[in-house]
């Protein structure tokens, strides 16, 4: 593979670094600071009376993410194998504390714990998005062959479901549990070598949520705040008041981008317009200031580092080194293509933050202890002629 | 190169090598992966190429505030340019909460200069809203006064507010503007369209909390300017009419009284006056004289009322009831039973059909025979013999009752629609009220012989003045109107109001034959009183019942054209329940008559021959 040698940063380095990578991943943090700060210093200005309110508290995760990323990526990746089991429990065990008093209630839902560094506190979901990874990549390497058996595909689906299941019910996230399903499945998906079953349960999911969709929209027999989102997402217009208004307002600031938006600060719908402008919905405010131009070059930016992860996959030593970042792949492009669609009503609104970009410290502290992997990973490919 | 692909499984799993099938797998994800974010740019280019515009506009009417400006209305002007309805600059003053900085002394100012009360000041400043009016129609002067304290938060903006210099004139006619500067009655619902022009806008960009976003500044939609109406009234014939109109109503104690001063040629109204009129600068007030009748109606046997007590205890539908009333004008809204000068009508379609001439003779025992019932004339020892022209003279009603019975229901009744009584006139003015009038089918030789002199239907004042003019001038049924035209005040652009005119109403013939008996009326007959020395007049008086009848009051009436030989102005005078003496031609007949003394010299029309009319004098 010529690509390789030309990236390998010279004929005498050992150890594989993937430039495009780092440039792709500092990238995206900085641009999502400068759009954090963008998006919301008025309403930081006028709610804490510090307009870097949020960048600064960004920063710091930020700053924590990247020394704790190059930590692991200095950490041989077969370290974290015996931690396979303790990471599943400990995020169970996480989970269960959100409905103890050290459980923070926030945006109306319990889903964050105290951690005692004031200001900041950590969303289990996130830790169990990594710990499933690893728990799942150390898994299929453990099955061997049975992977190829049904048995098998059964017992890597029943792995995560307990899991997803507590985020769903405990600390009512259901965006979260889904995310750490599709990456499992993206996971289950790359471990196995068959595709029907796969197609059969795509074709199933699809057909499950067609009905669904069909039910609540001709029914009243799943009433509740789901179906009322539901309902709003087939058309948002009708509740512009209520439960539309965010996807409503999301709209309006990305239809007012245009092909070349309005230009970087000049958002309007980040005036208090767009709830949560600096966080899940971001990527609107990207849209309305940069445009189609800017919101597709975002695209791009995250298909390239994925693609630099997939080249990693493909080269790892082990399974194991490419099983996890598979697991890492699978939840970057999970949340950034969920985000995104939300952002376009294109499925029914849930908070899915936008890695990397969004404001959330334990978002992008986790992930970038997963690109950690990733470069450990890297870092272990061997190049031979 | 990395390894290819080995069956054999080595010991340690975890160290095991990728199967080739792992890295398909791998590449499938990415393209999955791609093929979604294509389909999201996709939608992206959807929303922000195609939905674009859409959006972009929704999102900027959420953005934009925005504050109007009001236009100015549209003078209503008289027939000479002078002014009869105009703005006067007011003020609006509203307090902005997040703009306030001394709350404390904004309140204390307010207070102090718009004399209000400091708890409803209070209320208002601190309330938490965009922007709250504190009060308007403020005079221009207070308002400059409080811009000169110079309050952080505090707005004063100007305003227009209809002023109406001559206060109670034609005020059934003018109307008046509501607190949206909207018509609200007479001319000024009736030329909304033209007199209102086009509210302009000051959009502001604003967050979602309402705070001005600076950056974005401010747009401007300037305000267009109301057309002016030039109507056809006279400044000086409508107020002359005012002051007989005042003067009858005083000295007779009449209900009310109302003239109608009219282009005989082209339905122009010089003056239409109804007292008691109404204050259009203080529209809403209840003025004692309203509250006494609506206190008389209601209880009919009292003498002395409390109106401070009574006022103070009007409900809002009572308060709104004897507004309506004062506000009516009787010569349109109301229809009346006409009397003798409905035998106008009678003479000229016994003329029309060829059953009656000048030299037709009539003879009345004081009364006639009409089928079982017995119609008295209003001389009960009886005119005897006498031929048609001294039948209108007298306005006897057996000779008018034989003309209608010759004439036959049917006939008739062709004659009263083709004369256009069925049909409303027409006017300008809201409101207009229907003639009332039995069906053909019901009409019996009863019906029709009280139909002959004018009494068991009704119509209004303006019907009668109307179809009358059309007999007089030649058979043309004008329609009466006000307005002439609307001009832009600032391009000078007309828009000329046309009126329909119907042609052959009656023949020639008969429009000339008509005015000969008419005049004969007034200088030998029944309206002697209204004769005007030097001018040639033709007319009719009469005195009608209110109904319902039996309450012992009247209705004295009398309609009157000059010249008599050429209609150029025909006019008549109600006046309604005068106490005293009642007849038309003792009482309304003079009104006309001083009318006509003084606004036909200053029309301009000539004098008739000095020595003929001295003759004519009984």
């Amino acid at each position: 593979m010529s690509f390789l040698k030309k990236l390998r940063g010279g004929e005498k380095a050992e150890h594989y670094s993937d430039i495009t990578l780092w440039v792709v991943l500092l990238f995206l943090l900085g641009f999502g600071m400068l759009m954090i700060y963008s998006a919301s210093s008025y309403t930081a200005f006028n709610e804490y009376g510090n307009a870097a309110y949020y960048l600064q508290r960004q920063g710091i995760a930020a700053v924590l993410g990247l020394v704790a990323m190059v930590v692991v990526s200095y950490i041989p990746y077969h370290f974290w194998e015996k931690f396979a089991l303790l990471g599943y429990f400990l995020s169970v065990v996480l989970i269960l504390l959100v409905k103890t008093p050290l459980g923070v209630e926030s945006h109306g839902a319990r889903r964050w714990l105290k951690t005692g560094i004031p200001g900041f506190n950590l969303q289990p979901a996130e830790v169990s998005k990594v710990a499933m990874i690893l728990f799942l990549a150390v898994l299929v390497c453990k099955m061997g062959s049975s992977v190829r058996r049904l048995k098998g595909f059964l017992v890597m689906l029943g792995a995560p479901l307990p899991i997803a299941l507590m985020i769903w019910k405990i600390t009512e996230n259901l965006s979260s549990a889904l995310i750490v399903m599709a990456i499992s499945m993206v996971m289950i998906f790359v471990a196995s070598p068959d595709y029907k079953k796969f197609i059969f349960l795509g074709l199933g999911v699809i057909t499950a949520a067609v009905g669904l969709v069909l039910l609540i929209q001709n029914t009243t027999l799943l009433d509740g705040f789901r179906s009322e989102r539901i309902r709003v997402w087939l058309d948002p217009e009708s509740d512009v008041e209520d439960t539309g208004f965010q996807t409503i307002q999301a709209l309006y600031a990305i239809g007012s981008g245009g092909i070349w938006g309005k230009g970087l600060g000049e958002s309007m719908q980040k005036l208090s317009f767009l709830p949560e402008s600096q966080n899940d919905m971001i990527f609107s405010i990207i849209c309305e200031e940069l445009g189609l131009f800017g919101a597709a070059a975002i695209i791009f930016l995250f298909v390239v580092l994925i693609w630099r992860m997939v080249i990693i996959a493909n080269n790892a030593p082990d399974l194991f080194g490419a099983m996890l970042v598979v697991g890492v792949i699978g939840h970057i492009a999970v949340q950034a293509v969920l985000n995104i669609a939300v952002v376009t009503n294109t499925i029914p609104n849930t908070g899915i933050s936008l890695p990397f970009i969004s404001y959330g410290g334990s978002s992008v502290i986790f992930l970038l202890i997963e690109v950690g992997f990733v470069l450990s990973v890297a870092r272990s490919i061997e190049f031979r002629d | 190169m990395l390894k290819e692909d080995k069956e054999a499984q080595e010991p340690d799993l975890l160290r095991s090598q990728c199967r080739h099938y792992h890295r398909i797998k791998i590449t499938i994800v990415f393209f999955l992966l791609a093929g979604i974010c294509l389909f999201l740019f996709g939608r992206l280019t959807y929303f922000m190429v195609f939905q674009a515009q859409h959006y972009a506009e929704k999102a900027q009417e959420l953005h934009e505030r925005e504050r109007s400006i009001k236009a100015a209305r549209g003078r209503i002007l008289d027939r000479n340019g002078l002014t009869l309805a105009d703005n006067k600059t007011v003020c609006t003053v509203s307090v902005i909460y997040n703009q306030i900085q001394d709350r404390e002394e904004v309140i204390r100012v307010l207070c102090k200069e718009l004399d209000l009360s400091e708890e409803y000041v209070r209320k208002r400043v601190e309330k938490y809203s965009s922007m709250e009016r504190i009060k308007s129609n403020v005079d221009k002067e207070t308002g400059d006064r409080i811009r000169e304290y110079d309050l952080a938060g505090v707005k004063v903006d100007e305003d227009y507010k209809r002023f109406y210099p001559y206060n109670e004139l034609a005020s059934k006619v003018l109307g008046f503007t509501g607190s949206d500067n909207q018509g609200i009655l007479g001319l000024e619902v009736k030329y909304e369209e033209y007199l209102q022009g086009k509210k302009g806008q000051i959009l502001t960009v604003t967050d979602a909390k309402g705070i001005e976003v600076e950056r974005e500044g401010e747009r401007r939609i300037e305000p267009i300017a109301g057309k002016d109406l030039v109507t056809s009234l006279d400044l000086n014939i409508q107020s002359y009419a005012t002051q007989l109109a005042t003067q009858a109503m005083l000295t007779k104690e009449a209900r009310s009284v109302s003239i109608i001063v009219m282009n005989a040629k082209n339905g122009e109204l010089y003056a239409m006056a109804n007292v008691p009129e109404f204050d259009l600068n203080e529209p809403y007030e209840v003025t004692d004289a309203a509250l006494t009748d609506f206190l008389k109606k209601k209880t009919p046997e009292a003498e002395n009322f409390d109106l401070a007590a009574a006022r103070e205890a009007l409900s809002q539908e009572e308060t709104q009831e004897i507004l309506n009333g004062i506000w009516r004008n009787a010569c349109i809204n109301d229809t009346y039973e006409p009397g003798s000068t409905f035998k106008i009508i009678t003479a000229a379609a016994g003329l029309e059909a060829g059953v009656v001439t000048p030299q037709s003779t009539f003879s009345c025992p004081g009364y006639i025979m009409v089928d079982d019932r017995r119609i008295r004339c209003h001389k009960t020892t009886g005119h005897g013999g006498q031929d048609f022209v001294h039948a209108i003279m007298n306005s006897c009603n057996p000779s008018f009752v034989t003309l209608g019975l010759r004439l036959g229901v049917e006939r008739y009744y062709g004659y009263f629609e083709q004369f256009g009584l069925k049909q409303k006139t027409g006017v300008d003015l809201p409101g207009e009220a229907g003639t009332i009038m039995h069906k053909m089918e019901d009409m019996g030789n009863v019906e029709l012989a009280t139909v002959s002199f004018g009494q068991s239907f009704q119509i209004t004042a303006l019907q009668l003045l109307t179809t009358a003019a059309s007999i007089v001038n030649g058979g043309n049924r004008v329609t009466p109107h006000f307005g002439i035209k609307a001009v832009d005040p600032e391009t000078g652009e007309e828009t000329v109001f046309d009126y329909p005119v119907e042609s052959g109403i009656v023949s020639a013939e008969t429009s000339e034959t008509m005015r000969y008996l008419l005049e004969m009326v007034v200088s030998e007959g029944g309206g002697k009183n209204g004769a005007v020395e030097g001018y040639r007049i033709g007319g009719k008086t009469a005195t009608s019942q209110t109904l319902p009848r039996g309450t012992g009051q009247y209705i004295s009436s009398f309609l009157a054209f000059a010249p008599a030989d050429d209609p150029e102005i025909i006019s008549i005078a109600i006046i309604n329940r005068p106490k005293g003496v009642y007849y038309g031609g003792q009482i309304a007949a003079p009104i006309l008559r001083q009318l006509y003394e003084n606004i036909l010299p200053y029309l301009g029309i000539e004098m008739y021959n000095q020595e003929e009319t001295t003759q004519s004098e009984d």
